[in-house]
C-alpha cells in the first residue's frame, strides 16, 4: 500500500473529476461557516471544542466531516442546526446568519429520534404539520417520501416495529419532507451493522443523486467518508480545528467496487494519516499478556 | 433429518433464570399460586388445631358468682385459663349440691326472687347449644318454656345434643338440676320456678384462634350477611358505604390530577416553573396530610368536602413531583429533532412533550391512585365518621372481626382490579409502546378479553384494516 500511495497521490484528479469540482465551485454557497469558536465552561476550566473553523458547502455538494473522537464534530453540527450557540463566529445559510433551529436545516441524529407515538407516515408528516399544512396533499406527499426510502409497506407501523436501518430511513424521509436547504447528518449509520450500513450508504447516494439536496455528513468511518463525499473536512482534536479539506478524486457514480480503486485507497490513506499520525508507534508499545492456560502454549 | 435432531433435544426450561420470561403456563400457575398460597396458609392456621389455636371458644355460656366478666357462647379465653375456669365452676357446684338434693319443693326459700333470677340465667345457658343443634331458632333463645322442656329431655336421656355433644359431667348436672326443677313443676311456669340455686353447667369449648383471626368460612358467611343486609334508618347498606368511599377516593384523586398534572408537566418542561414550584412542593409533601384534618374541617365544614380535600392534599404534592420527573425523563433528542423539524416552543409542548409522556403519565396516575386509597381511612375519620371506615371502626370496637375482614379485603380487591383494568387498557390506549406488544399477564388477559372480542367481531365485519396489515417487522 505504501508503494501504491507513493505512486498515486490523492491530489491527482482525472479530467472528469477535476471538471466536476470546477463546476461545483461555480455553484452558489449554501452553507458558509466563518471563524467558528465554541468553548464549554466546565468545573475544571473551559474546554475549547472548536477553534476558528471556516469552510463553505456548495449547492448540491455532499460533504463529510471526519476527525478523531471528541474533536467536536457533533458540536459543530449542533451549532449548524441551531441546537447550540457558538461562542464566536458566524454560520450563514444562503448568505443569511442562522439563529436557532429551523426547518430549513434538516437533521438526522445518530440516536433514533422518531416519535414513538406516531406511525411512520405521521412521523414524516410532522414537519409539514408544524408549518400548518393540512389535508390530503400533505399525506400524499408524505407517502412519496416514504416510497423514496422504500418503506411504503410500513407507513402505518409504529417505530418500535421497525429495525434500526428502517428507523434511520424514516428519519431521512422525515427530514426531507420539510424540503430543507441542507441535510445535516450526525453519524446516522453509526449504530447499524456493517451490512445494513453499506446498504444505507447506497440508498443515501441514490437519494442525493435524484434530489436537489446538499448534505453535510459526519462520520468516523474512513470508507464511509471516501465512498460518499465530494469533499472531506478533516478536523484535528483538542481543540477542533480544520486540518485539511480533501477533494475526493474517486469518480462518480460511485459503486462499492471502487473500494479497492487506487484513488479510493489513496484518499483513505491520506485521511488515516491525518487522523492517526502515530498509530504504528502506539501499537508497538502495548505489552500483550499471553492468554494461555498452563501447558497449552503452542509456540 | 436435521429438524428431527433439533426436535429431539429436550426442552429444558429453568425455573430460575435471571430476567428470563417464564412460559405463559408457568406464569399463569404462579399468578394463581400467589393468591392461593396466602389463602392456604390462612385456612391451615384456622382449621388445623395443632398449628396455633391458642384460645378456647366457649360453646356453653358460663358465668361464676362474684366475677364480673360474663362469658357467653362464642367468647374466647386462653387455653391456659380455661381449665382454671372450669374448676372454679365445679367448686361452686359442689357447694350447692347438698342443698339442691335435700330441698323441700313446697317451701319458699328466704331470698327466692333473686335466686330465681339467677336460676333463669342458668336455664338459658343451654340455649346456644340448642341453637347449634338446631333444636330451637335464634329467636327462641329467650323462650324459657321451650328451653325448660329441653332440659327435661336431655336429663331423662329422651334426646341428646350431638353438635356439640354435652360432656358426661354436664349430663349429670342436667340430671341433678332437672330432678330438682321437675319436683317444683314438670313444665315451665314463671311463678312456679325453683328458688334454690341450681348447678351451673361446666364450660365446654373447642380450641380456636383469637377472635382477631376468624376462619375463612366465618369471614365469607359474615361478609355475605353484611353485604346483603338492607339499609336501615341512619345505617346505610354496605354497598352504599362502598360507593361513598369510592366517591371520596376518586373525587380527591381526580381533583388532584386535574390540578397537579398540568403543573407537573409545566415543571418538567420549563425550568422556570420547576424552580418556582418544586422546592416548595417538595417541602410541603413532608407535612403529613392528616395533620391538616382539623384545619380542613374548619375550612370546608361538614360532609364530604373535608374528606375529599384530605385525599387531595395527601396526593397532589406527590403527584406534581412524580409527573414533573416523568416529563423530564422524555428524551431530549426528541425535542431537538422536533425543533429541527420546525416545531415552535408551544408546539413542542403540545405535539412532543404531552404525547411523548402520556404512557408514563398514565402509569404514574395508576400508581398514585393506589396512593390515594391509602388516605381513605383517615379521610373518613375526618369530621363525621362515614363510609366503610365507620363500619370497620364500629365492628372492630365490638370485636366483630369477621365483619371487619370482608371490608378490608373488598377495599383491596377494588384497588387491585381498578389497577389491573387500567393496566389492561393502557395496551389499548398506547399501542405504540413496546409493552403493548409483549404478553400480558393472565389477569390482564382476562380483562382484555371483552374489549378484544368486540374489536375482533368488528374487524370481521370490516374486511380491510390497514393498521393490522402492517404489524410485521424486519427489513423490506
Ligand atoms: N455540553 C458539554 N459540556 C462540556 N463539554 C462538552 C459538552 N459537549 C461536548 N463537550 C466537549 O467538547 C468536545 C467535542 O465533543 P463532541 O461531542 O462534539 O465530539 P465528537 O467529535 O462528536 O466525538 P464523537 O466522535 O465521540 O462523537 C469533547 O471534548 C467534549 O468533552
Ligand atoms: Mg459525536
Amino acid at each position: 500500500m505504501q508503494t501504491l500511495v507513493d505512486h498515486l497521490s490523492y491530489r491527482e484528479q482525472s479530467d472528469a473529476v477535476r471538471s466536476r469540482f470546477e463546476a461545483m465551485k461555480q455553484r452558489p454557497v449554501v452553507l458558509s461557516v466563518r471563524n467558528l469558536y465554541k468553548t464549554f465552561p466546565t468545573p475544571g476550566g473551559s474546554v475549547t471544542a472548536l477553534k476558528d473553523v471556516s469552510f463553505d458547502v456548495y449547492r448540491r455538494e455532499f460533504m463529510c466531516v471526519i476527525g478523531p473522537s471528541g474533536c467536536g464534530k457533533s458540536t459543530l453540527i449542533r451549532i449548524l442546526a441551531g441546537l447550540e450557540d457558538s461562542s464566536a463566529g458566524q454560520v450563514l445559510l444562503d448568505g443569511n446568519p442562522v439563529s436557532g433551529p429551523g426547518p430549513d436545516r434538516g437533521m438526522v441524529f445518530q440516536s433514533y429520534t422518531l416519535f414513538p407515538w406516531l406511525t411512520v407516515k405521521q412521523n414524516v408528516m410532522f414537519g409539514p404539520r408544524m408549518a400548518g399544512q393540512k389535508g390530503a396533499a400533505v399525506e400524499g406527499e408524505a407517502r412519496q417520501w416514504i416510497d423514496l426510502v422504500g418503506l411504503s409497506r410500513f407507513e402505518n407501523s409504529y417505530p418500535h416495529q421497525l429495525s434500526g436501518g428502517m428507523k434511520q430511513r424514516v428519519a431521512i424521509a422525515r427530514a426531507l419532507a420539510n424540503r430543507p436547504r441542507i441535510l445535516l447528518m450526525d453519524e446516522p449509520f453509526g449504530a447499524l451493522d456493517a451490512q445494513t450500513r453499506c446498504q444505507m450508504q447506497s440508498y443515501l447516494l441514490q437519494i442525493w443523486k435524484n434530489l436537489d439536496i446538499t448534505i453535510l455528513f459526519i462520520t468516523h468511518d474512513l470508507d464511509e467518508a471516501a465512498y460518499l463525499s465530494d469533499r472531506i473536512l478533516v478536523l484535528k482534536a483538542n481543540p477542533g480545528e480544520v486540518n485539511e479539506i480533501i477533494e475526493v478524486p474517486v469518480p462518480r457514480p460511485r459503486t462499492p467496487a471502487q473500494f479497492v480503486s487506487p484513488e479510493f485507497i489513496a484518499t483513505k490513506y491520506r485521511i488515516d494519516h491525518l487522523i492517526h499520525p502515530e498509530t504504528a508507534a502506539e501499537t508497538d508499545s502495548i505489552p500483550f499478556p499471553r492468554m494461555t492456560v498452563a501447558g497449552d502454549d503452542v509456540e | 433429518m436435521k429438524s428431527d435432531l433439533i426436535r429431539e433435544k429436550p426442552q429444558r426450561e429453568p425455573w430460575f433464570a435471571a430476567r428470563r420470561d417464564l412460559s405463559p403456563r408457568r406464569a399463569s400457575l404462579l399468578t394463581l399460586l400467589s393468591f392461593a398460597l396466602p389463602l392456604l396458609v390462612w385456612s391451615a392456621v384456622s382449621y388445623l388445631p395443632f398449628l396455633w389455636h391458642p384460645d378456647m371458644e366457649l360453646q356453653i355460656s358460663a358465668d361464676r358468682e362474684n366475677v364480673t366478666t360474663v362469658y357467653v357462647a362464642g367468647d374466647r379465653m386462653s387455653q391456659d385459663f380455661f381449665p382454671e375456669f372450669q374448676e372454679s365452676v365445679r367448686q361452686q357446684n359442689k357447694a350447692l349440691e347438698a342443698a339442691l338434693a335435700s330441698f323441700d319443693p313446697a317451701a319458699e326459700a328466704p331470698n327466692g326472687a333473686s335466686v330465681r333470677r339467677a336460676n333463669k340465667k342458668i336455664l338459658r345457658h343451654l340455649a346456644p347449644l340448642l341453637i347449634s343443634n338446631g333444636w330451637i331458632t335464634e329467636k327462641q333463645a329467650k323462650d324459657d318454656a321451650i328451653i325448660y322442656d329441653a332440659w327435661g329431655r336431655i336429663a331423662t336421656g329422651a334426646k341428646l345434643p350431638t353438635r356439640p355433644r354435652l360432656s358426661d359431667e354436664n349430663l349429670a348436672i342436667a340430671a341433678i338440676n332437672w330432678s330438682a326443677m321437675s319436683k317444683v313443676s314438670p313444665t315451665y311456669a314463671s311463678d312456679r320456678f325453683i328458688s334454690v340455686p341450681l348447678l351451673s353447667l361446666v364450660p365446654q369449648g373447642r380450641s380456636a384462634n383469637p377472635d382477631y383471626l376468624p376462619a375463612p368460612h366465618e369471614v365469607v358467611i359474615t361478609g355475605i350477611k353484611d353485604f346483603t343486609a338492607p339499609p336501615e334508618a341512619e345505617r346505610p347498606s354496605m354497598w352504599q358505604r362502598v360507593g361513598h368511599s369510592i366517591r371520596i377516593v376518586f373525587g380527591g384523586f381526580l381533583l388532584a390530577a386535574l390540578v397537579g398534572v398540568p403543573i407537573g408537566v409545566l415543571c418538567g418542561t420549563y425550568p422556570v416553573f420547576s424552580k418556582l414550584i418544586e422546592p416548595f412542593t417538595d417541602f410541603f409533601r413532608y407535612m403529613p396530610a392528616p395533620t391538616f384534618s382539623t384545619l380542613l374541617v374548619a375550612i370546608f365544614l361538614a360532609n364530604d368536602a373535608p374528606k375529599v380535600a384530605l385525599v387531595f392534599v395527601g396526593t397532589i404534592f406527590q403527584l406534581i413531583l412524580v409527573v414533573s420527573n416523568t416529563t423530564r425523563r422524555l428524551e431530549m433528542p426528541l425535542l431537538e429533532a422536533a425543533q429541527t423539524l420546525g416545531a415552535k416552543q408551544r408546539q413542542l409542548l403540545t405535539h412532543v412533550v404531552i404525547p411523548g409522556i402520556l404512557p408514563n403519565l398514565y402509569n404514574d396516575l395508576r400508581i398514585l391512585l393506589g396512593w390515594a386509597w391509602t388516605w381513605l381511612v383517615i379521610a373518613e375519620l375526618v369530621g363525621v365518621k362515614s363510609g366503610l371506615t365507620e363500619f370497620i371502626e364500629t365492628q372492630g370496637r365490638w370485636r366483630n372481626f369477621d365483619s371487619v375482614y370482608p371490608v378490608i379485603i373488598l377495599i383491596g380487591l377494588i384497588g387491585f382490579f381498578t389497577d389491573q383494568i387500567l393496566s389492561a387498557f393502557s395496551r389499548i390506549f398506547f399501542p405504540w409502546t413496546a409493552e403493548a406488544g409483549g404478553k400480558p399477564n393472565p389477569i390482564v388477559r382476562a380483562i382484555l378479553f371483552i374489549p378484544r372480542w368486540f374489536r375482533d367481531a368488528a374487524a370481521e365485519r370490516i374486511p380491510y384494516r390497514p393498521e393490522t396489515r402492517t404489524r410485521q417487522t424486519g427489513e423490506a
